[in-house]
């Protein structure tokens, strides 16, 4: 279909957009000092400022064009995915977050080096920079599709223009240009789509005598009005196959691996914090998220039965999104709410390039580099590391695009790169039993087995529930649920045959440690009296070592004791712990309502003169 | 006119399969005391947890039957 959307206008606000996101990111930048704060913004955030930039995170540019194509196909049940995220909520609060918060992993592998060994450690990494990188390539081309249409740029030229594009902010800034790009972004994109769902119901009120509201339910058969889609049927789109493609294996890969919204996590202030964006994020977000991304395909369905031919004839799923808008909004709106579904790009794709930068810094350059290179050097490499992901992503874009649909390739990706991943994370935080030789068998014989699945998709089927074996693709989704049974086979098997690891190696590494972890953090028990937090102000004083000094009756009104640690904030809450440090009490002094810190933890703190700080004890 | 395997059978499967990974996490995480209901912060995550998950079910059924409602 040739459809040639929007005006110069439209072309104008989109172009206005890109450059103000790419000077609010490069403005943040200032923030990123060294590797810490480039990766994991210093761990300073308030929870709320990490939810919000996960929205931005989970809500990729593909959410909007893949959701809405089904969402017009078959109604509500577009939002299965987004709805089916609690199940593994409490092992992540109550497990993963507080391991990899308090064991101070910088990545995933890094993990996977503590628990098992280095080997396992460079499977993991090869296979997660598969997963982002792949990831990162989908985001290219789903920007590239409506756009292109827009200016009229070929595709493949479109990719590389925003490959740059996300690149000169990134590239300055880090996970706090990252973080703080994504809070503006994170709101423009839940305006956006929910202004495009009002446009959508004003438009059917003006078509109709009934109200918006009204107009729109009843052109939906009650099909349509389902959540959940049928049990087995059609193979491209059944609920048992999306249950366990994205339900299960997505669900734990999003939450347990998904490197970008790790270090969102560990960019908290503290593991509570972090779960109550958790918990914020899968409870109230993710249901609008879901209405955010899906809304112009229940909107285009309801104008294509309301109001036949208002929607262009032979449009292809893909161009559902983009030709919604198009009818539905002026001139001038239509660039705002396309300038939205650049927001999801670059704030996904500029999370999952940090975190690749972040696995190929600290899995690869760092385990491998013969000298050691001091911090400013492996910022350096960290930016320009950013830069060759994009490179490798732009040149996977047409394996992506030879897919049916976004939907479809997404699917592929989710089942086929998570499951091994899925398992050997699991059961190595699950299972204490589960040894280094079957981590590694999970990963090769696995991968053998999930391979041989693809080819022989027979061997799939007894798992299929019903689903028809396309002859030329094979099983779609519900190859997940192969994937993970073999993956999850191979690491039982291999674990009961060899020998258990030491409880030593393992200590802090599972579930079953959690409670220890506070303790191995700190480095002296926790003080878990209950205090008060304080507002005083600071002055710049000689101060010994890496802490900070109090008043006697500060400390007292905190039940702080020296060597405990101590969060110290600007008080203005609004900044989300933008200007603020962590410490350990030094011994006190007199002055009462004072703390005194050093040149350092000024300039990494961006304190300001005349500003009080709230000093809270932590543990 | 919608039958059981585009009705209910999926909320089933949801809730079911999906529900025995709760319950395990939930025995797991209690197991364990990584959620220590000694803790009043933790006492409050443990009915977030609950309350979650009944959320979640609620608002599935209620579309389910508003679906039917209007066939």
């Amino acid at each position: 279909m040739d459809l040639a959307v929007g005006t110069n206008l439209d072309r104008f606000v989109i172009i206005v957009y890109f450059v103000m996101v790419m000077g609010f990111g490069a403005y943040f930048g200032k923030y990123s000092k060294t590797t810490s704060d480039y990766f994991f913004g210093g761990r300073r955030f308030s929870w709320w400022l990490i939810t919000i930039s996960i929205v931005a995170t989970g809500i990729g540019s593909h959410s909007f064009v893949k959701y809405s194509t089904k969402a017009y196909q078959y109604g509500f049940s577009s939002t299965m995915t987004y709805m089916n995220d609690w199940f593994f909520l409490p092992l992540f609060m109550f497990g993963w977050l507080p391991i990899i918060y308090y064991t101070r992993v910088g990545s995933i592998p890094e993990y996977f080096e503590k628990r098992f060994n280095r080997k396992a450690r460079f499977l993991a990494t090869f296979m997660i920079l598969l997963y982002m990188i792949g990831y990162i390539a989908i985001q290219f081309l789903t920007l590239s599709t409506a756009l292109y249409r827009i200016y009229g740029i070929p595709l493949m030229a479109t990719v590389v223009i925003i490959a740059v594009a996300t690149t000169l902010y990134m590239h300055f800034g880090g996970q706090t240009s990252v973080i703080f790009t994504d809070l503006f972004q994170g709101f423009i994109l839940i305006f956006s789509g929910l202004l495009l769902f009002i446009l959508g119901l004003n438009y059917l009120a003006d078509h109709s005598a009934l109200g918006g509201l009204q107009t729109f339910w009843q052109n939906l058969t009650p099909a349509q009005k389902l959540p959940l889609a049928h049990f087995n049927r059609p193979p491209d789109f059944n609920f048992v196959g999306i249950f366990w493609q994205d339900g299960i294996a997505g669900s734990v890969g999003f939450l347990f691996l998904n490197q970008g919204l790790i270090m969102r996590f560990m960019a908290a202030r503290s593991v509570n914090e972090g779960r109550k964006a958790a918990a914020f994020n899968v409870l109230l977000v993710l249901p609008i998220s879901a209405i955010v991304v899906s809304n112009a395909g229940w909107i285009g369905r309801a104008i294509a039965n309301a109001v036949p031919g208002a929607l262009p004839a032979g449009m292809e799923g893909n161009d559902v999104f983009v030709a919604v808008t198009n009818v539905v909004s002026s001139p001038g709106v239509f660039g705002f709410i396309i300038a939205a579904l650049c927001a999801a790009l670059m704030s996904t794709a500029d999370t999952l390039v940090n975190a690749s930068s972040a696995i190929i810094v600290n899995d690869v350059y760092r385990p491998l580099a013969k000298k050691k290179t001091n911090d400013k050097e492996q910022l350096k490499i960290a930016r320009f590391t950013s830069i060759g992901v994009k490179v490798i992503a732009v040149i996977l874009v047409p394996f992506f695009n030879s897919f049916d649909s976004i939907y479809e390739a997404h699917g592929w990706f989710h089942s086929t790169f998570t499951p091994p991943l899925v398992v050997a994370v699991f059961l190595g935080i699950f299972w204490k039993r589960f040894t280094t030789p079957a981590v590694i068998a999970t990963f090769l014989m696995g991968a053998a087995l999930m391979i041989m699945g693809q080819f022989f998709p027979q061997l799939v089927s007894p798992f299929s529930h019903g689903i028809e074996l396309r002859p030329d693709r094979g099983y779609s989704y519900i190859g997940a649920l192969y994937n993970l049974v073999v993956c999850g086979g191979v690491g039982v098997i291999v674990s009961l045959f060899t020998q258990p690891e030491s409880s030593e190696k393992v200590k802090g590494l599972t579930v079953f440690d959690v409670q220890l972890l506070r303790e191995m953090f700190k480095g002296s028990k926790p003080n878990d009296k209950q205090g008060e937090n304080v507002e005083v102000s600071w002055i710049v004083n000689k101060v010994q070592g890496d802490v900070v000094n109090f008043s006697k009756q500060d400390m007292d009104r905190m039940a702080a004791n020296k060597g405990d640690l101590v969060y110290v904030s600007d008080s203005r809450k609004w900044l989300g712990g933008l200007k603020s440090i962590h410490s350990v009490y030094g011994e006190p002094h007199e002055e009462e309502g004072i703390v005194y810190i050093s040149e350092e933890q000024l300039a990494n703190g961006q304190f300001v003169e005349d500003k009080s700080v709230t000093a809270e004890k932590e543990m | 006119m919608l039958d059981f395997s585009r009705t209910w059978l999926p909320f089933l499967y949801l809730y079911g399969v999906g529900g025995i990974a709760f319950i395990v996490g939930m025995m797991l995480i209690l197991r364990t005391k990584a959620l220590n209901k000694e803790i009043a912060r933790h006492r409050i995550w443990l009915k977030v947890l609950y309350f979650g998950f009944g959320f979640y079910a609620t608002l599935h059924a209620v579309f389910i039957l508003l679906a039917l409602g209007s066939s």
